[in-house]
């Protein structure tokens, strides 16, 4: 993937991540609706690839206008996850042509890979996670499942068990696919059916979305590593 | 300008501990009323989740999950609360709450409510509830 399609589809994938949160403040929970109206009405522009380096720009100073709204990320992970690639976008778009630009938005790429690999990590040397106790207390009393019959997943030790070493397996080899264009692709279709398992049982949405919009980074930077080699 | 920089430096540098331990969980309950909300019985459960949910609507809220993520929001500010950072956090549940309040049909008569923080925990294979949290009365008010 070249640098250039690279970016135009994070920009693409992002707006389209900004609109989907944006529709639920302005219709539906009308937590600081003005201010995604104004984030939405950017985010169209983005999606047409319309003034794009300065509009990354906007969107940029604005975040810090809903960082300081709701005292930090109103949604945990997935929107400092947003942010982090309008950040990393904004750079590459802003930066003079050459390296500083690629170290922008390759950064994002290598924060994506240790997204996984770090989450995985501090999972796999925690007894409880590695003995299933810890995915046990997630369903059983956490404030995440979507529905209380999913609370019946904590009476599975078993199934619990196996949940939480797949999960923690995948997390901690996720670096090596970037050996292999293949590999990565493998990779990242498994990752995004683990977003979207989250999403479907713990009503996590916009992780996925998200994340997603960050995996043309890491497409860039498994193809820059190997033009390298 | 220090506090800016506080709220983007865990963007640019962010930890991806997830789930690195289960810590205990909050509840926000709410009742209205005076003295008589010290019983257990007055005191509602904010946003209780369904019994069931089809695989229809899960992947449905894919695109269109407003409630769920406020209520996350919620969650946020509860370990907020807990970690010392209240203000703003207190502001965003009343209001929330004061919304449900009216929307369960508890705002007619006015007065005021309260909420509490529960934390959920798992000790030795018990349930453990701790009521970490508990507000000063607030206005029912008028529908939002």
């Amino acid at each position: 993937m070249s640098f250039d399609t690279a970016l135009r589809a994070t920009e693409i994938l992002l707006a389209l991540a900004f609109l989907q949160q944006c529709s639920e403040h302005i219709l539906g929970s009308a937590a600081a609706r003005g201010l995604f109206v104004l984030r939405a009405g950017l985010s169209l522009l983005l999606l047409f690839g319309l003034y794009s380096p300065w509009v990354l720009l906007a969107l940029s100073l604005h975040s810090i206008f809903v960082l300081h709204r709701f005292d930090g990320p109103y949604n945990g992970g997935s929107d400092r996850m947003g942010l982090l690639i309008l950040y990393c976008l904004c750079l590459a778009r802003l930066l003079p042509e050459g390296l500083a630009r690629e170290a922008a938005f390759g950064y994002l790429g290598v924060q994506v890979v240790l997204s996984y690999f770090i989450s995985g990590w501090v999972k796999i040397v925690n007894p409880d996670w590695r003995s299933g106790r810890a995915l046990r207390d997630v369903f059983g009393f956490s404030a995440y499942p979507v529905s209380e019959n999913l609370r019946g997943f904590a009476t599975r030790p078993w199934l619990l068990w196996a949940m939480a070493w797949a999960v923690m397996g995948f997390e901690v080899v996720f670096p090596l696919a970037l050996l292999h264009p293949a590999s990565l692709v493998a990779a990242l279709s498994v990752a995004a059916l683990f977003h979207l398992a989250n999403a479907c049982l713990f009503g996590l949405n916009r992780f996925l979305w998200f994340w997603i919009a960050s995996y043309p980074s890491i497409l860039w930077v498994q193809g820059r590593l190997m033009q390298g080699i | 300008m220090k506090k800016t920089v506080s709220l983007i430096l865990p963007v640019l540098i962010p930890s991806w501990r997830f789930f690195k331990a289960v810590e205990p969980s909050p509840r926000v309950q709410w009742a209205v009323g005076g003295a008589e909300q010290s019983q257990a019985a007055d005191w509602q459960e904010y946003q209780p989740r369904p019994q069931t949910l089809s695989i229809g609507r899960m992947l449905q809220r894919l695109f269109w999950n407003p409630a769920w993520n406020d209520a996350l929001f919620v969650v946020s500010c509860a370990e907020r609360i807990a970690l010392g950072r209240t203000t703003h956090s207190i502001n965003e549940i009343e209001t929330r709450v004061r919304r449900d309040i009216h929307a369960a049909g508890k705002g007619g008569q006015g007065g005021t409510f309260k909420f509490r923080l529960v934390f959920v925990h798992h000790d030795g294979g018990q349930r453990v509830e701790d009521v970490v949290f508990l507000s000063d009365p607030a206005s029912v008010g008028d529908p939002i």
